[in-house]
């Protein structure tokens, strides 16, 4: 079961964000799209999940975006926002359980008061629940929605099918503990059985935790693959436009980007 | 496995809890509109004291107090309820639709639009055909009203609201300029307006239960309580949207049609009760407000209690319009924005960040 984008451009005013991109993700994996500033990486995460008008072709688990309700994606994706204001005073509590509205949380009322709790305590919130929304740090109000959107779609696989997670910029307001919950949260998703396509700043964190990375350069894919094919010296110097430096140092075994100041050479 | 059963059980006792509780709040709530009801059909210029009211209630008592109570007093006292209920719903919801607790269709023209559509049927309705005329009756001034509303509401969003989100500033701006622009076109029917009409437009421009009638009721009441009924659907659709329409998007609610659904439901019941009462200010920024102070801002409880505490404050306002400078009255629109006017300056000057926006 996966997810594909197939020849996906967007414009946005006249201008064409995107140029004719394919995407593929496969559940059990974490995908990122990684890229620099200004790339497409979020506009082509914004289309796959219909935030944007698109053309082009994106299916989940095999069915058409374009020919599902909204409350049938709700059912298979959840999205995480990368900030979120709220116009009126909810507590925690309410903006976490606004991810039962998705329907199915509303059939099995048994669940529905325990569910909200168990999704804060994942994100290392319990005792917040009574707390108001907007007196939360950037990086408390980042982890309550990602509870919230787990609490949408809280069993990796349903009915045999596996959900899906978009995740945008997920850890760019935590803390570097906090950055590794989240990660680790994500990769566990996965690993039961769903999706999970993130896009993704820091590519060290990327090169720790992603099964597989797109490379978004100038609304184009420059590379996609494993970690080991995408985070290259050369590669990532030309599409950031400047020195990097991949290792692989030992007790880790993984990649380990280093940049490269001028001043250094 | 004990203790989260346990845990459960606790949880469902509270939820449980909670929900007798809700519904003891609900009906200690229409008590007091019933009281409120009752206080408003005894008091006044006339008749007569409760044990009178109580006669003509049941059909006895002189034949003068019967036509006091069932035919001037009842439809006033229906009629402010239903207006004040209609005009703190819409309020409400139109703070969810805006994302914004500052917006309340009289503040930002929708009650403007809805006026000068009523205004546009009493004038011009005399130049309608005699057949169209005797077909639409007495309906046509609450349909203009509602187009009126309606299409200044669709204004409204569409110059303030970009890529889902609503700015303060361009909406309050928004509505000062419909307001002006209305404030032309009803300058151009008063001036064209005969004796007659000048009256009824100033009747307008107040906002009064005093003229209230069977007749004038019916013909805005099905609409008003329609758009009761329904707005309550529309409450986990709003909480959704509170996160923004991309994430209510994501939520799985069609945002669109729920977006088309509760612009409808604003025009509808603010036109309904602008053409049986003119413009009244302020309910529907005072009651939302005052109830997420005590229940939290769920549009769940919002819309449903929402609806009582309006018809409170307006049967309040009423008997204040009627005891004040008594036995003259204060038309209620006066009264509301005496009231109304204070408290929108101290929801500011608490929530001066809200404007910044």
């Amino acid at each position: 079961m996966s997810l594909t984008a197939t020849d996906i451009h967007v414009k946005l005013g006249r201008k064409e964000i995107l140029h004719g991109i394919d995407f593929a993700a496969r559940a059990g994996e974490v995908t990122a799209i990684v890229g620099p500033n200004g790339s497409g990486k979020t506009t082509l995460l914004r289309a796959i999940t219909g935030e944007l008008a698109y053309t082009g072709k994106v299916q989940i688990n095999g069915q058409d975006c374009a020919s599902m309700k909204p409350h049938e994606l709700a059912m298979t994706r959840a999205v995480l926002p990368q900030a979120a204001n709220l116009a009126f005073p909810f507590t925690v509590l309410e903006v976490v359980r606004l991810g039962l509205t998705a329907g199915l949380a509303s059939s099995r009322p048994d669940t529905s008061d325990t569910l909200p709790l168990q999704a804060l305590a994942r994100v290392g919130l319990t005792g917040f629940e009574g707390r108001y929304f907007h007196d939360l740090s950037g990086g408390e109000k980042q982890r309550v929605q990602l509870a919230r959107v787990l609490v949408q779609i809280w069993e990796p696989v349903l009915d045999g099918q596996p959900r899906w997670l978009f995740l945008d910029e997920p850890v760019s307001a935590l803390d570097i503990g906090h950055q590794l919950v989240v990660m680790q949260l994500a990769q566990d998703y996965a690993r039961a059985g769903g999706g999970v396509v993130a896009v993704m700043h820091d590519l060290n964190l990327t090169a720790m935790f992603a099964d597989q990375i797109t490379l978004i350069d100038a609304g184009s894919v420059r590379a996609h693959g494993t970690p080991q094919q995408v985070l290259t010296n050369d590669t990532l110097s030309a599409a950031y436009h400047c020195k990097l430096q991949v290792n692989t140092p030992p007790p880790m075994g993984g990649a380990w980007i280093l940049p490269q100041a001028a001043h250094l050479n | 496995m004990v203790a989260a059963d346990a845990t459960s059980l606790t949880q469902t006792a509270q939820r449980r809890g909670g929900d007798r509780r809700r519904l003891s709040q609900l009906l200690s709530v229409i008590l007091i509109v019933v009281l409120a009801a009752a206080m408003l059909l005894s008091l006044g210029w006339g008749a007569a004291d409760q044990t009178d009211v109580l006669a003509a209630l049941v059909g006895e008592g002189s034949l003068r107090d019967q036509i006091i109570i069932w035919d001037i007093r009842m439809p006033r006292m229906l009629t402010a309820a239903l207006v004040g209920a209609s005009l703190a719903v819409s309020g409400a919801v139109m703070q969810g639709l805006f994302r914004n607790p500052l917006a309340d269709p009289g503040l930002v023209g929708v009650s403007a639009g809805a006026g000068f559509g009523a205004v546009v049927a009493i004038v011009l309705g005399g130049f309608l055909p005699v057949t169209v005329a005797a077909a639409v009756g007495k309906y046509s001034v609450p349909f203009a009203a509602f187009i009126g509303g309606w299409i200044t509401t669709l204004l409204l969003y569409a110059v303030a609201t970009r890529g889902g989100r609503t700015s303060v500033a361009t909406m309050l701006l928004a509505g000062i300029a419909l307001g002006a622009l209305i404030g032309a076109f009803m300058g151009l029917l008063v001036y064209y307006a005969d004796d007659n009409q000048l009256r009824d437009l100033t009747f307008w421009s107040m906002g009064s239960v005093a003229g209230a009638s069977w007749e004038k009721l019916s013909a805005s009441a099905p609409l008003i309580i329609l758009t009761l009924i329904a707005a309550p659907f529309l409450a986990r659709a709003l909480n959704a949207l509170t996160l923004g329409e991309a994430a209510a998007h994501h939520l799985g609610i069609d945002v669109q049609k729920m977006k088309r659904i509760a612009i409808m439901t604003v025009a509808a019941s603010i036109g309904a009760s602008t053409a049986v009462t003119g413009g009244i200010g302020f309910v529907g920024i005072v009651v939302p407000h005052l109830l997420r102070l005590v229940q939290g801002p769920d549009h769940r409880g919002l819309l449903i209690n929402g609806a009582l505490l309006g018809a409170i404050i307006l049967l309040l306002a009423d008997a204040i319009s009627r005891v004040v400078i008594a036995p003259a009255e204060l038309p209620i629109g006066i009264v509301m924005a005496a009231i109304g006017g204070p408290f929108f300056l101290w929801i500011l000057l608490k929530n001066r960040n809200l404007v910044e926006m």
